[in-house]
């Protein structure tokens, strides 16, 4: 609680800051969402998150930028630290990152997961925490955007701290996750790799409207003086956007797709129920697909607010490890745009656990969804 | 089957890509010769919503054409132009 006074005080302080005139410009954005979720065997209340964005432009070189996230769950108020880094731009192509950001791996975890962005209330599998591939680090990045001619290409090299791979030694860290690589480790996993990666795009089309990205993440994982120390994480993605207004359909098509690979090099572990040793193909991946259309030339305000989208995602853990899993999921939905940064959501999203949940007694797994959702930018 | 069906997805999103490109193009226009109108309407619908210009105060699109200079890696140029015309737009 007193964290949040203390935050809502430094708020109110830097809002009547930007009444002064000066060379510095703060700023302060943000995104808000909540709805309800509604299942078989219950309805819920989601989302009551509240993501504040802090950006302070020091001079036409310097830019700061923070997001907190704020959110209930279980009926306690979690806070979370999403980035904090200082930018400063070296000359037109190049930009100096420093500090804790998200990672240009792929185009999800960078740029479409807001709640106000992402057209789903979810996330796809595999693209949220615990997912395959990095979304955020802690270290120092070089980035830009180049005109090509008639096209233009992006680029983004890092060095951050190194993911930890879990080798299920230790009783108290989710022993059962073994082989599984944890991009943030907090308290005894600290990372003492470094991992280093970078994504290059080509915006082939002078309009900006097509972006083809292939991001790749290299890093030894496992701890030094243990067996696992020569293990290697190798991680890669390609990530595609088409956006662009079509008069024949008399709106916007706006076409994402994402696939990420993650591949862990061989290594046996303990299982920590009976002791004896294993080993897997520690290979997994997930990858989206999504397509909305909203048809803003129709001559009416309510039917060029709505938006129809649909999409299909899909995640596999490697088969053999204790957490194997092979999911997909489809979700479909309609969009009410109030603004162009405030969204109503409604949504029916089926998963599927797929077989292997059959194999480990579980049963097929299916479960449906409907999801009514506010997201608010600002 | 799992291949399959990411073969299958990732051929219709490449022929869907393609016919819609096909449909609508138009001529080419170095991104040097565009009007910042323009580059608003391009740019931003990448990732959002074409944000109002009246939005935002003058200053705050400056502070918010430098994040996006960095987030989107947008060049020199269109953020420069992007801004001078949301600046102007909101009046």
């Amino acid at each position: 609680m007193r964290n949040i006074f203390l935050i809502i005080a430094v708020m109110a302080g830097l809002i009547y800051a930007q009444d002064k005139p000066g060379e510095s410009r703060f700023l302060l954005r943000g995104y808000a969402h909540s709805g309800l979720e509604m299942r078989e065997d219950a309805s819920t209340f989601v989302g009551g998150s509240f993501n504040p964005i802090f950006l302070w432009r020091q001079s036409q070189k310097l830019l700061f930028e923070a997001e907190l996230e704020i959110e209930v769950e279980g009926g306690e108020t979690n806070i979370g630290l999403e980035y904090a880094n200082m930018a400063y731009i070296l000359h037109s192509y190049a930009i100096l990152r420093l500090g804790k950001f998200l990672l240009p791996f792929g185009a999800f975890a960078e740029k479409l997961h807001p709640a106000w962005i992402n057209r789903m209330p979810t996330k796809p599998l595999g693209f949220g925490h615990d997912g395959v591939g990095p979304a955020r680090g802690l270290g120092v990045e070089l980035r830009g955007g180049i005109p090509v001619g008639v096209a233009k290409m992006s680029y983004s090299v890092y060095v951050i701290n190194g993911p930890v791979l879990n080798d299920g030694s230790d009783p108290t860290l989710e022993p059962e996750e073994a082989g599984k690589v944890n991009y943030e480790p907090t308290g005894e996993l600290e990372s003492e790799n470094k991992a280093i990666g970078g994504r290059v795009s080509l915006l082939p089309f002078s309009n900006s409207s097509m972006e083809i990205g292939l991001s790749g993440f290299y890093s030894n994982v496992g701890q030094k003086g243990t067996e696992y120390e020569d293990v290697t994480l190798f991680a890669y993605a390609l990530d595609f956007s088409f956006v662009k207004k079509v008069s024949f359909l008399s709106g916007v098509i706006d076409i994402k797709a994402q696939y990420n690979a993650e591949n862990v090099s061989d290594a046996y572990y303990t299982n920590y129920e009976d002791s004896s040793r294993y080993t897997f193909k520690n290979n997994s991946s997930s990858y989206y697909g999504q397509l909305s259309y909203r048809p803003v030339n129709l001559g009416s305000d309510f039917f060029n607010s709505l938006e129809i989208v649909g999409r299909y995602s899909a995640l596999s853990f490697p088969k053999g490890a204790l957490w194997e899993a092979d999911q997909t999921q489809v979700a479909v939905g309609i969009n009410y745009w109030i603004d162009w940064r405030n969204v109503i959501k409604l949504t029916y999203q089926v998963t599927d656990a797929g077989a292997h949940g059959e194999e480990s007694g579980e049963g097929q797994e299916s479960r449906d969804a409907v999801f009514i959702h506010w997201a608010f930018g600002f | 089957m799992k291949k399959y069906k990411f073969k299958i997805i990732a051929g219709i999103f490449l022929l869907m890509t393609v016919a819609l490109f096909i449909a609508s193009c138009a001529a080419s226009k170095p991104i040097a010769d565009k009007p910042g109108a323009l580059l608003w309407g391009e740019n931003c619908v990448r990732c959002h919503n074409a944000p109002s210009p009246s939005a935002f105060s003058d200053t705050q699109w400056e502070a918010i054409g430098k994040h996006m200079r960095v987030r989107a890696n947008l060049t020199e140029d269109e953020v420069n132009k992007i801004v001078e015309f949301l600046s102007m737009a909101n009046q």
